[in-house]
């Protein structure tokens, strides 16, 4: 049996090597264009600052153009270098064009603005629902459509990269999350489709799945929360930093799905789905750990399910 | 060797038997009221010919009168049951509420209405992408929204159900479909977030998800997709409205959390189990075993539709 199980190892990997597609790739970003949305602070801001450290042409677009000031100069402060800035809503299509437009030719376009509202849909109005959807779904549409263009008619036929920041509640839905996880979900759908559209252009998607990180929005997102939702999501946070470079590394390796820690990985296995794997060696992995981690997922909707009903007992006395 | 597992397997399934969750339900239509969005044509009106047969008091909503009275007619022809019908738009969440009050408590809520138009991101306009997103996303948040006071407050406890409908575009990105997939894997992120906020009032979510289904929809789509979508999508078969709505409503009785409704679509469920909810213990044990060559599968299918895609594109460079 385990003779077996050694045979069938290499066997696997090699046909992996082979059949992975995409294939494996490099996307340099030293003197190359990034250009973020919600570029100003929180994630967004960690992902400028290590892509500058790195030595590439950063553009940032945000709402508030006092946030994005302070962006550059602490930019201009640690890194030295000159950022562009664009004040504009990714809800309103023709400023997010005009920005693009006068930013010019992007390489890595990282669409990671996002909101989130927290609450149970019974309690949460439909306006804020509508504003989730509007800015983290129809909002990277309109980045994507006005980036689109330009990128593939860019000059240097070098891979160009589009990321898009999703999150481990666009892995999984959790208690509080209806709006915010639909959206997230809504990336994954975009991201698998687009992929198979913009390949031939030499264009490659990347979704980021970060756990609970520690931005400004989080405190605010925090006060509001059902209890039950911060029960469940618990305590730990990862720094905005951490997630920065770790961005930067994926969208460098064209991955498509890029988890921030373990947890996440674990995550990223189990809901592997139909998403397309470059690395052989991480399909093997999907392949070889897919049934033990749907079997934790198993064991983690036990546990969530339990948390839900004892929670509601509680309440009940 | 052989021995392990054999003795593993029953292991496997006892310990499943006590850990899925949320627990199995029957969830009894007979009697009760079955409320379609999107009920005038298609894979909604093919539910609710089923439901009606089945004893159900029916309730339809869709934009146009004049199908919903011929839907109607249709019904009390075929069943000898009448449906009451209301004219909304999704979109509009205070049609939906009052449609929704007028029509009293719902036991089966089938969220089913549903746009799609394939066409490249690059070539689709923006009005197209936020239609659907509107339709199928925002439209599922405002009738569940409508829906879920009532249905919390319900007098019988009876258990309840909330079902969406997917589509296998919600379980995997094609191309040609970047909004219509964008907004049916929101229903799942929606779904999986929504049956733990609601399980404490009994009431159950379920996410269809047909494939290419002979509707008139679907009609209209076919004249304006992509090639290359199509040959992708060939991949797996086409059904037919009736066999699609006897899966989805045996589903929603059962309380599954995922209801595929051809085996293309058995399998594209098991390799996308991902964290979703179980209810079954023997259809867990299935994910657990083959979701590893379900993912296998899959990795075949990227190869074989990257191919696709990559020869489709030579072959345009020739013309």
């Amino acid at each position: 049996m385990v003779l077996f199980v050694l045979l069938l190892l290499p066997i696997l990997l090699l046909l992996l090597y082979f059949i992975v597609r995409p294939r494996p790739l490099t996307i340099p970003i030293k003197n190359r264009h990034v250009f973020i949305t919600g570029g100003s602070i929180g994630i967004g801001l960690a992902i400028a600052k290590q892509a500058a450290s790195e030595g590439a042409r950063i553009s940032l677009l945000a709402r508030s153009l006092d946030k994005l000031e302070e962006a550059k100069q602490s930019i201009r402060q640690a890194y030295q270098v000159d950022v562009a800035i664009f004040a504009a809503d990714v809800r309103d299509y023709d400023a997010v064009q005009s920005a693009i437009k006068e930013a010019g030719p992007i390489d890595v376009l990282v669409v990671n603005h996002g909101v989130y509202v927290i609450q149970e849909l019974e309690n949460q109005g439909l306006d804020v629902v509508k504003f989730m959807i509007d800015v983290n779904l129809t909002g990277s549409f309109n980045v994507i459509k006005a980036a689109l263009p330009l990128m593939k008619d860019r000059k240097d036929k070098w891979p160009a990269s589009i990321a898009l920041m999703s999150s481990m509640a666009g892995q999984v839905g959790i208690y509080g999350y209806a709006a915010y996880s639909a959206t997230k979900f809504g990336l994954r759908g975009l991201a698998e489709s687009l992929q198979q559209e913009v390949i031939e252009d030499n264009i490659h998607v990347s979704i980021i799945f970060p756990p609970v990180t520690e931005t400004p929005g989080i405190d605010e997102a925090r006060k509001n929360m059902p209890e039950l939702s911060k029960i469940i999501v618990g305590s730990g946070v990862m720094k905005a930093e951490e997630i920065g470079k770790i961005t930067v590394d994926g969208i460098k390796c064209g991955s498509f799905s890029i988890p921030c820690n373990f947890l996440g990985q674990t995550f990223a296995i189990a809901t592997a789905g139909v998403s397309p794997q470059r690395s052989f060696l991480m399909a093997s992995l999907e392949v070889v750990f897919a049934g033990l981690f749907r079997f934790g997922g198993l064991l983690f909707q036990w546990n969530l399910y339990g948390i839900i009903e004892k929670w509601h007992a509680q309440k009940k006395q | 060797m052989l021995l392990f597992p054999l003795v593993l397997f029953p292991f496997l399934l006892l310990l499943l038997y006590f850990i899925v969750r949320p627990r199995p339900v029957n969830i009894p239509i007979k009697n009760r009221h079955v409320f379609i969005t999107g009920g005038s044509s298609g894979i909604g009106l093919a539910l609710a010919h089923q439901a009606a047969s089945q004893g159900a008091r029916v309730s339809l909503l869709a934009r146009s009168l004049s199908k919903l009275e011929e839907a109607k007619q249709s019904i009390r022809l075929s069943s000898g049951v009448d449906v009451s019908i209301f004219a909304a738009d999704v979109r509009d969440y205070y049609a939906v509420q009052k449609a929704i009050n007028d029509a009293g408590p719902i036991d089966v809520l089938v969220v089913n209405q549903g746009v799609f138009v394939p066409q490249e991101l690059e070539k689709q306009g923006l009005e197209e992408v936020k239609f659907m997103i509107d339709v199928n996303l925002m439209g599922s948040f405002n009738v569940i929204k409508a829906v879920l006071p009532l249905m919390k407050e319900r007098k019988d406890r009876g258990p309840t159900s909330i079902a969406l409908m997917s589509s296998q575009a919600g379980q995997v990105g094609v191309y040609g479909y970047t909004a219509y997939s964008a907004s049916k894997f929101g229903l799942r992120g929606l779904a999986e977030a929504l049956q733990q906020e609601v399980i404490a009032d009994n009431i159950h979510v379920t996410l269809i998800f047909p494939p290419d289904t002979d509707t008139p929809g679907f009609e209209q789509e076919s004249k304006v997709r992509p090639e290359l979508t199509t040959i992708l999508a060939g991949s797996s078969g086409s059904m037919k409205a009736d066999k699609v709505a006897k899966k989805a409503l045996d589903g929603i009785k059962s309380g599954s959390f995922i209801v595929p409704c051809n085996f293309e679509g058995q399998m594209l469920a098991i390799a996308t189990a991902g964290l979703s909810p179980q209810r079954s213990f023997l259809m867990a044990f299935f994910e657990v075993a083959f979701i590893g060559i379900c993912r296998l599968v899959a990795l075949f299918f990227q190869w074989n539709w990257y191919g696709s895609i990559e020869q489709w594109h030579a072959k345009k460079k020739e013309k």
